[in-house]
């Protein structure tokens, strides 16, 4: 049984004062952690532009859209190449339903965006609860064009951008 | 006094020199706490997942508005679409050049068993969502583009990303009329 003894309080001020911690390793582990992580810290984080492409949200890649069952009319882009080929108008066109389609047509070989993000606020006043949209882009497009097509899109209210394509051609 | 004096015994006298106090440790504890914060803030903030969609110093990037995060539970599959080739995965695996995605049936193939199994080692951990982004130069075709979805869709990538550089104001310095 433990006795309490006074006199044993007395006998510790004899005893040495007591020593710092020696931080040096976890010193020497923090200064090598630390700039790892510096390294790891990405300093131009690239932004993200997501699409769906389940089948709820009305899936993506190639053919028209609303296979199988009743065909639901939905707002179209047409993205076709900035030169006259196979025929088709050069620039961007916008089909609304139950509307004629408005043409965009490029200038000086630029595809005119500001015409594109005009039709756009129009088309959202008119169908306020429409957020369905379908790019369709022609194959010679570029990629930077439909990625500012889908962003315009986004920007203006049709946060399901559906993305599909005309066809599919292999060369082999 | 020099050496030879020493060495005949002829010292004159002793130079003693005062015994001082020994010079205490300079305390690190202040920059321990420092340390200790910063390596807190840094883990929270450093993602892996930032990591594998970090800017690649060789590509041009398309430029947008819009700027979405990465799902929560997103597991990331990079695919890098140059102008001259095809790297896949965190390891930046080469597979062709894009012209073989439309051309080469066998580096299609290759592409689709890679995606595949990609796929479905991140589909094992059921905590984990499966996405797919496409790093791609801004000048690419989006034949190329659309042929990678295709691939990424048919092989069960719902979620797919495209990784572009934030630009807010882009569409008001946009002035094709005043280009030649």
């Amino acid at each position: 049984m433990a006795v309490y003894r006074p006199s044993e309080g007395r006998q510790q001020k004899s005893q040495t004062a007591p020593q710092e911690p020696n931080l040096v390793p976890i010193m020497n582990l923090f200064v090598t952690i630390i700039p790892f992580l510096l390294l790891l810290i990405v300093v131009s984080q690239v932004a993200l532009v997501a699409l769906n492409f389940s089948q709820a949200a009305g899936g993506g890649g190639q053919g028209g859209p609303g296979a199988g069952g009743e065909e639901v009319k939905k707002i179209e882009i047409h993205l076709m190449a900035r030169e006259h080929s196979s025929g088709l108008f050069p620039g961007m066109e916008v089909r609304i339903p139950d509307n004629p389609a408005v043409r965009i047509p490029v200038i000086n070989g630029f595809y005119d965006f500001n015409s594109l993000n005009n039709t756009l606020v129009d088309i959202k006043s008119r169908f306020t609860n429409t957020s369905d949209i379908t790019v369709l882009v022609h194959p010679e497009v570029l990629y930077d064009t439909l990625i500012r097509t889908i962003d315009l899109c986004k920007q203006n209210g049709f946060t399901n951008v559906q993305y599909t394509a005309p066809k599919a051609v292999y060369y082999y | 006094m020099n050496y030879q004096d020493i060495q005949s015994g002829e010292k004159k006298h002793r130079r003693v020199r005062r015994k001082h106090a020994d010079v205490k440790g300079l305390s690190i504890t202040s920059l321990l706490d420092v340390l200790t914060i910063i390596l807190v803030f840094l883990i929270k903030n450093v993602s892996m997942e930032a990591v594998k969609v970090s800017e690649l110093p060789d590509m041009t990037y398309p430029t947008t508005i819009t700027v979405e995060k990465l799902a929560e539970k997103a597991e990331v599959t990079p695919v890098k679409m140059y102008l001259d080739k095809i790297l896949l995965g965190n390891e930046s695996l080469y597979f062709g050049t894009p012209q073989d995605l439309k051309g080469d049936e066998d580096k299609r193939e290759k592409i689709q068993q890679y995606l595949n199994y990609e796929y479905n080692s991140i589909v094992k951990d059921e905590t984990k969502e499966p996405c797919l982004i496409v790093q791609a130069d801004s000048n690419l075709p989006c034949d190329y583009i659309t042929e990678m979805v295709r691939l990424g869709t048919a092989t069960g990538y719902t979620n797919i990303y495209f990784a572009t550089l934030e630009a807010p104001d882009w569409l008001k310095a946009y002035n094709p009329a005043a280009t030649q």
